[in-house]
């Protein structure tokens, strides 16, 4: 099978896992206790006013009717509209996207070549004292969470020092223009994926540079740098693409701890704020937009291990 | 002329005090070909390592190596390029995610003659002497090659690349593990051709081999090892001809030979085996394949293997499936054994048909049919010991306690010639005729009807083959099951088989007695396996 007709049937298949996704995502949220139409009523509620809220909001209709609008409006691409503030739920999304994508660019692409490198670095020092380091803090970093990080580097270097602003508060969604305030939750997000991808490429490589074919090619006379970056690299880094994928995934997901914590309106934080108000449509909207770059993500991820391993016959 | 290219003097490399090569010396000049001749283990690559400047993990070396004038020690190669390695297995050379043609430019870059000029030059210099590598080591010189990844290669393909990489690299001396193991007899030709070729042009050839025909055919020197101890060495037709020593002696005698066994065979087989008794005359009819038809891969990758293959075989009778690789020969064996299932087709046994699946057959179905893979090691948990892994049939298939099996495992091991102390070993410490010898037991203690083996003896060195054969001829006397053996080396045939059928492209092409079709070979495929058509006999001998 070639690899075009493999991406197709991938293609093919993620629209089906969408589907299934979507549908399971509405009928949970349906699930969830509360409604939306007595959050809204405010305190003290007059029971007509909640009757009438809920008739505008079409609530009182049955479940199948509203489920199969939903559905039908996902194939025109209509999300719906907010039932708190009546906006689109697609204007929510791309509110949300514009941060979460930056933090996620910049994150991809100081990772990929720092991990590498890291990685790289330490195979071919294996044992040595700078593989030893990279090891001891990729571990240690690698234990701590996201938010108890991201709290001690705003009490540092947020309040105590005064070198970086502690939050986004005031930015707004135009995170570019201010880049000092990106600093603190780059460093936050890169901390843990940086240590499972160095980690990966290092295992991969040490192999890489054992094996028959990278020995044979130093006979060849081929210089020590090309044989490690032309020969044995390509063969570590494959191993390391599905855990970048991974962390591609988590990165656009919006990471909701680091969002919170820098106050970054992102795809997490209006996730959070859509449940809290019982905002059901953007809550569906958001989920359904999740499981689309899941999918897609891990699309990529897999053309991109064919590429570098041609041996592996594609599977499914 | 003059000056030798390699001098090895009085080598000696030791691992945990173990002796892998003892006091060799060994001088090879341009144009000559070496050849370092010997069982398994006896020292042969560690020789040739020793030659890139290489040794085993843990070993100590002493002696004195000089390729080229410079003098090579673990650790101080030879100049980069001088000498050409072409290991036993190339596959594991070949980086999977490079392109064949890619490695080979860089190769080339690497070793450009003279100071870079523009780059279009060097572009043009690089692509001429790919070319002309690619043309040396016989691969085709169309575009589609260069394209390729390594496991889009033939194993002999995979060769000639790795031989290609090293000619860019212009080398003076080429090392060569075992070239011709686990080929076809046309395919051994070929890189025979190829190997004179080199030396023709001047490249001095250390060739590492246990195949006496192709030492015959190629060497000017032999060098006979033992436990890496040179025990004769001298002319190549004197040494394989008047060997003085009674290892050497031994080595060639168990060279199976088509020509002298093929009349041995019609001796005592002559009377009893009817000319074309296809149909198994009505007598016992053990094994019957019918129409099989047989597929791999699914979809529109979906490729016939097999097309309407029919086979008989007598009880007691030994049939061999001959034919080069990719004929289908093990498919049709994983089909009688049920490992792959057929797309149509029969196969019965003492005529009762079998389930096409493995998972569908009773144990007594399981039982009547076993199977000896080529690759011994494969076929065992490295983790368990031997006797355990070998008890375990009887316990399967005839539900047997596990002391009995034990016991009854023991009885099938010493009667292929393996002790308590073998038995209690994991198959790690086992040799690859020991642990042939172990598998064989295996399937034996399932007291099978029929017996399938496939390519059991190639990759093992002379001696051993001709344990495995002894073992084989022997049990067939005494057991009288069918004896199904899969192999591409006539000489095996020759020795063993009553019924010969010749596959080529999953089609049954040429099928008789033994004794006929060795000796009148009709088809041009079996006369190619013989090493009839394109070649006198003796052409590949007398060079």
């Amino acid at each position: 099978m070639s690899l075009g007709h493999y991406a197709l049937r991938r293609l093919l298949v993620g629209v089906l896992q969408v589907l299934v996704v979507a549908c399971a995502v509405f009928l949970l949220t349906e699930a969830l206790p509360g409604d939306a139409a007595v959050a809204l009523a405010g305190d003290n509620p007059d029971p007509a006013r909640i009757e009438q809220i809920r008739r505008v909001m079409r609530l009182d209709l049955p479940l199948a009717e509203r489920f199969w609008d939903w559905l039908a409006g996902l194939f025109r691409m209509d999300l719906g509209v907010s039932l708190v503030s009546q906006r689109p739920v697609a204007a929510f999304l791309a509110d949300g996207l514009a941060p979460t994508l930056v933090l996620a660019t910049l994150t991809l692409l100081v990772l990929v070549p720092l991990a590498v490198l890291l990685g790289v670095v330490a195979a071919v020092r294996e044992g040595g004292p700078l593989d030893r380091a990279v090891t001891t803090v990729s571990v240690a970093l690698h234990a701590i969470p996201e938010f108890a990080m991201a709290i001690v580097l705003v009490a540092v270097f947020g309040v105590r020092l005064r070198w970086l602003p502690p939050t986004a508060v005031g930015v707004g969604g135009d995170l570019l223009r201010h880049p000092a305030v990106l600093v603190l939750p780059l460093v936050v997000l890169l901390a843990r994926p940086i240590c499972s991808i160095s980690r990966l490429v290092r295992a991969g490589m040490i192999e890489a540079l054992d094996s028959d074919y990278v020995r044979h090619a130093r006979r060849l006379g081929l210089s020590t740098g090309r044989v490690r970056l032309r020969h044995a690299l390509p063969n570590a880094v494959a191993a390391a693409v599905p855990q970048l994928a991974h962390t591609t995934d988590w990165l656009l997901g919006g990471v909701i701890v680091v969002e919170a914590v820098f106050v970054i309106p992102g795809l997490g934080t209006a996730l959070v704020d859509a449940v809290a108000a019982r905002d059901l449509p953007v809550v569906q909207g958001l989920a359904v937009f999740f499981a689309v770059t899941t999918v897609l993500v891990n699309l990529v991820a897999d053309v991109v291990g064919f590429r570098l391993s041609p041996r592996t016959e594609v599977v499914r | 002329m003059t000056e030798p290219v390699v001098r090895v003097d009085d080598l000696v490399t030791e691992v945990g005090g173990r002796r892998l090569v003892d006091g060799l010396s060994l001088e090879l000049r341009a144009g000559q070909v070496l050849a370092l001749v010997g069982a398994s283990g006896s020292g042969k690559t560690t020789t040739g390592l020793a030659v890139l400047g290489e040794a085993p993990a843990g070993a100590t070396v002493s002696g004195r190596v000089v390729v080229d004038g410079v003098e090579v020690a673990p650790g101080r190669p030879p100049r980069p390029g001088a000498v050409a390695y072409v290991p036993q297995h190339p596959a594991a050379v070949l980086n999977p995610v490079r392109r064949v043609g890619g490695v080979l430019r860089e190769v080339a870059e690497r070793h450009l003659p003279g100071p870079s000029r523009s780059r279009r030059i060097r572009r043009t210099t690089v692509s001429a002497l790919v070319t002309d590598a690619v043309r040396r080591a016989r691969l085709p010189t169309g575009p589609e090659l260069p394209r390729r990844y390594p496991h889009q290669l033939s194993g002999g393909q995979q060769q000639r690349v790795v031989l290609a990489q090293a000619l860019v690299a212009n080398p003076v001396v080429l090392v060569a593990d075992e070239p011709t193991t686990g080929q076809d007899a046309v395919t051994r030709a070929e890189v025979v051709d190829e190997l004179r070729a080199l030396a023709a042009e001047g490249i001095a050839v250390l060739l590492l081999s246990h195949d006496l025909d192709v030492v015959r055919a190629l060497a000017h020197h032999v060098i006979v090892l033992r436990a890496g101890r040179p025990v004769e060495s001298g002319v190549a037709a004197r040494v394989l001809s008047r060997p003085a020593h009674e290892y050497t002696r031994a080595l060639v005698a168990a060279q199976p030979h088509v020509a002298t066994v093929i009349t041995d065979r019609a001796a005592d087989t002559g009377a009893s085996v009817g000319a074309e008794s296809d149909d198994g005359a009505g007598n016992a009819e053990r094994l019957r394949v019918d129409s099989l038809v047989a597929h791999h891969g699914s979809g529109r990758r979906r490729s016939a293997v097999l097309h309407e293959v029919d086979l008989t075989a007598a009880a007691g009778e030994c049939v061999a499936i001959v034919g080069r690789s990719g004929s289908g020969k093990t498919t049709l064996a994983r089909c009688v054994t049920g490992l792959h299932a057929a797309t149509s087709g029969t196969v019965t046994v003492d005529g009762a048909v079998l389930a096409p699946s493995l998972r569908r057959r009773s144990r007594d179905d399981l039982a009547a049919v076993q199977y000896v893979f080529q690759d011994a090691r494969g076929s065992f948990d490295h983790h368990r010991r031997v006797l355990d892994q070998i008890s375990r049939t009887a316990v399967r298939l005839h539900g047997a306690s596990p002391e009995e099996a034990a016991d009854a495992a023991m009885a099938t091991l010493r009667r292929v010639g393996l002790d308590e102390e073998h038995a209690r070993r994991v198959p790690h410490g086992l040799s690859g005729g020991e642990l042939q010898r172990a598998a064989l037991a295996r399937a034996l203690l399932a007291r099978p009807r029929v017996l399938l083996c496939d390519e059991i003896t190639s990759g093992l060195d002379t001696l051993t083959q001709h344990g495995i054969l002894d073992l084989l001829a022997a049990l067939r006397a005494e057991s009288a099951g069918t004896l199904v053996l899969i192999s591409h080396d006539m000489g095996v045939v020759a020795r063993l088989a009553d019924h010969v059928v010749v596959l080529d492209a999953g089609r049954v092409v040429e099928r008789g007695p033994a004794a006929r079709v060795l000796a009148e070979p009709a088809h041009p495929v079996t006369r190619a396996l013989l090493g009839v058509p394109e070649r006198e006999p003796d052409e590949l001998i007398a060079r």
